[in-house]
């Protein structure tokens, strides 16, 4: 999941002064699951706008809608098209990636251009939860957790060391960098132990392929035939009775 | 292997090997430096001058260790994978080799985090490990990571660090092996304190057959004041400062607190000296390098070979 935070309400406004019409556009996806951008802070978002003099039209996602995905947001968003048609400026409650995918939809699908601004701050692939997330993988294209116990040393550890710890991990095995936080290569040298993989970590691990993250990175997949899919999920939902 | 140093010499030749870094200034005043190296002049067979230590913007320690060298000491430059990536380290490799520095030390480098330049970018395109490959395979090989072929190639001593205080505890001896792998042809420790534990690791070491192939040059840093014991037990990650050594400087008046830091040193040195597979001692008098000079006499490692 992309983990985020609110920017500072103070900035948000900033952002949009001058501009009367407001389109808040929320997501449905990691934005709800991290209260960034869910139904509910659209909603609230909508208020203190209005509060402030403008008008706005609250676009909420529902739930497992993702902002990112354009066959999902792009239903949702084009039901709005007058609306958005109007505004002067569009306010994204998502991360980078999710405003960018709703400006290419306005853009390229519904024909409108317009100012669009984060309300988001992105920080990076993350995963745990309900309450705490760890960010875990940094999308590196060129996994290496094979070695490395499932645990990112590249993420994990603050230098992104491949051959094992620094020379400065605490007495208490905490990291140089952070008192409170597991040195990755304590984390990983115990876990190697249990799993009886100790031998990995006299292997040395050659430079990384940084050639990977060369951005922007592009990708062409299949599309996914929704329908087919949300029908399975059901299924799935109901025979584990949840 | 085609480095030819006076520390390799000396480290060879089985004497008893003896190097001290100087700390670069934190602005161009060559004097300081200069000065420096006079003091360390004769009492050592080589210096070594840090690379941003604790991510602090000083004087480049290539551009340092040119200066003191003009002294007649023998430099290693200090190399950090934090500031740079492999092409810039490259190309620095072949700087300091082509203006005749002969050995290097490769090492991580503190986070960003604790310097004064704390929202800095940590670059660590390579680690230590991976950057030791990087010059050996240069100097050995003539080429480049890339594999790139080069006519004249670095002969420099390859040097890197090893922590026995740091956890994990078990991994510390197969890291330093991994180093030796590699391409370390010797090891400057992290300051040790902790004479026990140190004893310890180097027993795995010489049990793996580790001193035979890599010379150890043991760490060795004099205590200045009680702050400065405290300081380095509670703030610097990794080290290992018992309380033994604390109320052994708390247990003499205040002024003499300097001179007993200097006697442990001279203490440390000489117990290091019976312990097998140390083949000399790397003195970090950090901002005290004048007393290197005294130490060095005291400790019966004077003159020179
Ligand atoms: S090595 Fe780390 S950053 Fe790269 S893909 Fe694997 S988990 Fe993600
Ligand atoms: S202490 Fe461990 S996690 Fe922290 S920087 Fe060093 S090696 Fe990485």
């Amino acid at each position: 999941m992309m983990g985020q935070e609110k920017k500072p309400i103070e900035e948000v406004l900033d952002s949009l002064d001058g501009k009367k019409k407001i389109a808040v556009i929320g997501c449905g996806g990691c934005s709800t699951v991290f209260h960034t951008g869910g139904i509910e802070e659209v909603n609230e978002m909508a208020e203190i706008l209005t509060k402030q003099g403008k008008k706005v039209t609250p676009i909420g996602l529902p739930f497992a809608v993702f902002a990112c995905y354009k066959p999902f947001s792009s239903m949702f968003v084009e039901k709005f098209k007058k609306d958005l048609k109007e505004c002067d400026a569009v306010l994204m409650m998502s991360c980078g990636d999710g405003l960018q995918t709703i400006r290419e939809i306005l853009d390229e699908e519904l024909g409108v251009e317009k100012p669009i601004y984060p309300a988001t701050n992105a920080l990076g692939v993350s995963g745990g939860g309900p309450a705490k997330f760890i960010e875990k993988c940094q999308a590196c294209g060129d996994c290496v957790v094979g070695k490395t116990a499932g645990i990112c040393p590249l993420t994990e550890c603050p230098k992104g060391l491949l051959n094992g710890p620094c020379g400065g991990t605490r007495q208490d095995g905490k990291c140089e960098v952070d008192p409170e936080k597991d040195c990755a290569w304590n984390l990983i040298y115990n876990r190697l132990k249990n799993i009886g993989e100790l031998d990995k970590i006299n292997n040395f691990v050659e430079s990384h392929d940084w050639s990977k993250v060369t951005r922007p990175r592009v990708f062409e997949r299949e599309p996914l035939d929704i329908h087919k899919h949300l029908g399975r999920t059901k299924e799935v939902i109901e025979s584990l009775g949840i | 292997m085609k480095a030819n140093s006076n520390l390799k010499r000396v480290l060879d030749s089985g004497k008893f090997a003896v190097t001290a870094e100087l700390g670069p200034p934190a602005s161009t005043d060559s004097k300081i430096i200069n000065k420096k190296a006079k003091i360390l002049k004769g009492s050592i067979d080589a210096f070594n001058v840090t690379d941003g230590q604790t991510a602090v913007v000083r004087m480049a320690s290539w551009a340092t260790c040119l200066i003191a060298k003009q002294q007649g000491l023998e430099p290693i430059v200090q190399m950090t994978t934090r500031d740079r990536n492999r092409i810039a380290l490259q190309m620095d490799i072949l700087g300091v080799a082509a203006l005749g520095i002969k050995n290097i030390l490769c090492l991580t480098g503190d986070h960003t985090s604790f310097g004064n330049h704390p929202k800095a970018k940590g670059v660590w395109d390579v680690d230590s490990i991976q950057l030791i490959r990087i010059v050996k395979k240069m100097r050995d090989e003539n080429k480049f990571a890339s594999g790139d072929e080069m006519d004249v190639s670095p002969s420099l001593y390859i040097g890197a660090s090893a922590n026995p205080f740091a956890e994990p505890f078990e991994f510390r001896v197969p890291r330093l092996a991994k180093k030796v792998a590699e391409g370390a042809d010797f090891i400057q420790t992290q300051c040790i304190f902790n004479i026990q534990k140190f004893t310890e690791w180097m027993k795995i070491v010489c049990e793996k057959g580790l001193h035979t192939k890599v010379k150890i040059l043991a760490g060795i840093t004099p205590i200045k004041s009680i702050g400065a014991a405290k300081y380095m037990k509670n703030k610097v990650p990794g080290m290992d400062v018992p309380d033994s050594l604390i109320d052994r400087l708390e247990s003499v008046p205040k002024e003499n607190v300097s001179k007993e830091g200097i006697k442990i040193a001279v203490e440390t040195i000489q117990k290091l000296q019976q312990v097998e597979g140390v083949a000399g001692i790397h003195l970090m008098a950090i901002e005290w390098e004048e007393i290197v000079p005294e130490i060095i006499k005291s400790a019966g490692l004077y003159p020179r070979p």
